[in-house]
C-alpha cells in the first residue's frame, strides 16, 4: 500500500487507521473515529455528516472487497483529506462501480444488508474531489477531498 | 463544537451535594459527555450536562440529586391540571388500573386529571401521517427520530446538530395534553388559560428541562413536573377502596404502553426501531450521522435503558413495572381506538405543530478559520500529552479517562503531575 500522505504541514493534523479485512464486528470504528475527531476540533456538522459518510463507505468498501487497509485523515483549516488505500482485488471497472446500483458484493454481504451498489456513487456525492486509483489485482486507492468553508 | 460553546448552559438541574460526596469516581466514570471531574476530593459537573441522570443511578451515597417541581405552589390544587406519565399506570401491582389511579390523583384534591395514553395513542397517527407525507420528499430526513425524550433531543442539540432535522416538527403528547387542557377549562369557564396550571407526573427530571429550555417549541404548557417517587406515597394510600365509577382514563394496550422501550412505535404503522439506553443511543446516532439506517422511516429513542420505566423517579424496578405494563396492555388489547378521520382533520387544522424548528435557543455559526486552527493545534497538544499517559484509565486525577485528562492539561486546567503513574515515576 502507497500512501500519498505521510506527514502533516504545520498546522495540521494527520490520523491513521487501519482497517481488517472481513472484520464485520469492528467494521465502522474508523469512520467513528474519524467521525469524533472532527466534532472535537469543532467542525461543521455539515461537513462532519459528509466526512463521516464518505469514510464509512469507504471502510466498507475495504471491509468487503479490500484486504486489510488503512484510512488516513488530513486535517487542515483550509481542506481535509482522506486518503484510503488497501491490498485487496482492486476495482476491476471504476467507470461501472461508480454507478448506482452496481455492485460486486457477495450473496453474504447482502444477507447483512451490505452491498447495494451505493458505496462509491455516495463517496462521490459527498465529496469535494474524488481520485480513484486501482490495478486489478493489487488493490485500490482513493483521495478524497474535502473544502472546510468558514465564515 | 468546541467545549467553551458546550458549557454555556445556564442552569442545572443535576446537582451535588458536596457534604455527602466522598469524591469517588463512580459518577465521574458514568457520565456519557464526559461533563464530571473530581476536584479537591469533589465530583463537579463542569462539561456540559444533558440531564441523563446516569450519575444520579450510579452514586452510591445519594449525592447527587434533580431539581424538579418548580415554583409552583400545590396546596391550592383546585384550578392545577395534573397529566400523569403513562409509566404511573405501572407502579402499583397488578390489580390496580389505569382509572383508579386517576381516581386516586382526584381524590389527592387536583381540580382536574387527563390521561396522556390516549393523545398518545392520537399522536402515533400524526407521525404516521406526518412521515407518510414527507418520506419520499428528495432529500428527506431518514430515518425520522421521536421528539419525546427530551434527553435525547438535548443531546441531539448539543452533539448531533446536523440531526436536528430528522425530529419531525410535531408535539409530543404531554404537551398537547397540557395546551389542550388549558384552553379547553380557559373556554369553558371564560377565563384566562394561564389561570389553570399543569403539573406533569413524570418519571424522570428531564421534562422539567424541556419545560424552561424548549428546543422544540417556543415555550411550554407545562408549568411544574412533579417526580412520580415525591408523591407515591400518598396517591397510593388514595388508591385503596376507590370505588367511584367516573370513567377517567380511554386508551386501549397502545397508549398504557408509551412507558416501555418499545410502546411508541407498536401504534405506528411504520417501519420503525426502539432504541433505549443512552450509551445505544449515541451509537446509533453516530450510525444515522454517516448515513446509515436511511431505509428506516420512524426510530423511538430512549434515554433510560427499557424505556421511561426506567426512569430515575420511578419506584418499581424497570423489569417489573414493563411485566404490569404488558399484562395491561393484554387486557386492554391493541387494536386502535381513535378514529383516522379525526386525528386527519386535526392534522390538517396545524394541530399537532410545533411553533418552532427545532434548533438551540442560540443559533450555531459556522467556524471562523481561526477556530479550526486553535482546534487542531489543541488536538495536536492533546495528542503529544496523551502519549506521555499510562492510558489506565484509573481516573485517579479526577478525570473520566487519560483522553479527557490530556484535555484539561492542554487547556492548562491540571497540571501533568497529577496523574498518579507520572508521579509514581519520578520517585523510582
Amino acid at each position: 500500500m502507497k500512501f500519498l500522505l505521510e506527514f502533516a504541514q504545520p498546522g495540521g493534523l494527520l490520523k491513521k487507521y487501519s482497517v481488517k479485512a472481513r472484520d464485520f464486528v469492528k467494521a465502522g470504528e474508523g469512520s467513528i473515529q474519524i467521525q469524533r475527531l472532527l466534532k472535537f476540533i469543532g467542525f461543521d456538522a455539515g461537513l462532519i455528516r459528509r466526512i463521516s459518510i464518505c469514510a464509512y463507505e469507504a471502510e466498507m468498501n475495504v471491509v468487503m472487497h479490500g484486504g486489510d487497509g488503512e484510512l488516513r485523515l488530513l486535517v487542515d483549516p483550509k481542506k481535509i483529506i482522506l486518503e484510503v488505500a488497501d491490498n485487496g482485488r482492486g476495482i476491476a471497472d471504476i467507470e461501472l462501480a461508480l454507478q448506482e446500483g452496481y455492485t460486486t458484493a457477495l450473496p453474504e454481504h447482502r444477507e447483512m444488508g451490505f452491498g447495494a451498489g451505493m458505496g462509491l456513487p455516495n463517496i462521490k456525492k459527498n465529496a469535494d474531489s474524488l481520485e480513484i486509483h486501482s490495478e486489478n489485482g493489487q488493490g485500490a486507492h482513493l483521495t478524497i477531498g474535502f473544502e472546510v468553508q468558514t465564515s | 463544537m468546541p467545549e467553551s460553546d458546550l458549557a454555556a448552559k445556564p442552569i442545572r438541574y443535576v446537582q451535588i451535594n458536596e457534604s455527602l460526596c466522598n469524591g469517588c469516581v463512580l459518577c465521574m466514570k458514568a457520565c456519557p459527555t464526559k461533563a464530571i471531574r473530581i476536584r479537591d476530593g469533589k465530583a463537579r459537573i463542569e462539561g456540559v450536562c444533558i440531564d441523563c441522570c446516569e450519575c444520579i443511578r450510579v452514586c452510591p451515597r445519594a449525592a447527587i440529586q434533580a431539581i424538579t417541581s418548580g415554583s409552583l405552589d400545590l396546596t391550592e390544587k383546585d384550578n392545577v391540571i395534573v397529566s400523569p406519565s403513562t409509566v404511573l399506570y405501572s407502579q402499583f401491582g397488578e390489580d390496580i388500573l389505569p382509572n383508579d389511579v386517576l381516581l386516586g390523583l382526584k381524590r389527592m384534591g387536583f381540580g382536574y386529571i387527563h390521561d396522556q395514553s390516549y393523545t398518545s395513542e392520537i399522536f402515533n397517527l400524526a407521525v404516521e401521517l406526518y412521515i407518510k407525507e414527507n418520506r419520499d420528499k428528495p432529500d428527506a430526513p431518514l430515518p425520522f427520530i421521536s421528539p419525546v425524550c427530551p434527553v435525547v433531543v438535548s443531546l441531539i442539540a448539543y452533539k448531533f446538530q446536523s440531526l436536528l432535522s430528522h425530529i419531525p416538527p410535531l408535539v409530543t403528547p404531554r404537551e398537547i395534553v397540557a395546551r389542550e387542557g388549558k384552553l379547553r377549562l380557559a373556554a369553558r369557564h371564560g377565563l384566562d388559560a394561564e389561570a389553570f396550571k399543569v403539573v406533569h407526573i413524570t418519571p424522570c427530571p428531564s421534562k422539567m428541562i424541556c419545560m424552561n429550555e424548549s428546543i422544540l417549541q417556543k415555550h411550554s404548557y407545562l408549568d411544574a413536573a412533579i417526580g412520580i417517587n415525591s408523591i407515591y406515597e400518598e396517591l397510593r394510600n388514595n388508591i385503596q377502596d376507590v370505588e367511584e365509577d367516573i370513567v377517567l382514563h380511554h386508551s386501549g394496550g397502545i397508549g398504557l404502553s408509551w412507558g416501555m422501550s418499545g410502546g411508541e412505535i407498536s401504534g405506528v404503522d411504520l417501519n420503525c426501531l426502539a432504541v433505549s439506553g443512552l450509551r445505544e443511543t449515541i451509537r446509533y446516532l453516530e450510525k444515522i450521522e454517516m448515513g446509515l439506517l436511511g431505509d428506516i422511516d420512524y426510530i423511538e429513542f430512549r434515554a433510560c435503558t427499557e424505556g421511561c420505566l426506567g426512569g430515575p423517579f420511578t419506584v418499581m424496578d424497570k423489569y417489573q413495572g414493563k411485566r404490569h405494563i404488558q399484562k395491561l396492555v393484554r387486557m386492554f388489547g391493541v387494536e386502535r381506538r381513535v378514529k383516522y378521520g379525526y386525528v386527519k382533520k386535526l392534522y390538517d387544522k396545524g394541530w399537532f405543530f410545533t411553533n418552532k424548528r427545532p434548533s438551540l435557543q442560540r443559533e450555531l455559526t459556522q467556524p471562523s478559520p481561526s477556530d479550526i486552527a486553535r482546534g487542531i493545534e489543541r488536538q495536536n497538544r492533546i495528542e503529544d500529552i496523551l502519549r506521555l499517559l499510562p492510558r489506565k484509565e484509573c481516573g485517579a486525577c479526577g478525570c473520566p479517562d487519560c483522553a479527557t485528562f490530556a484535555e484539561d492539561v492542554a487547556d492548562g486546567r491540571v497540571s501533568i503531575q497529577d496523574c498518579v503513574f507520572r508521579q509514581d515515576q519520578k520517585k523510582k
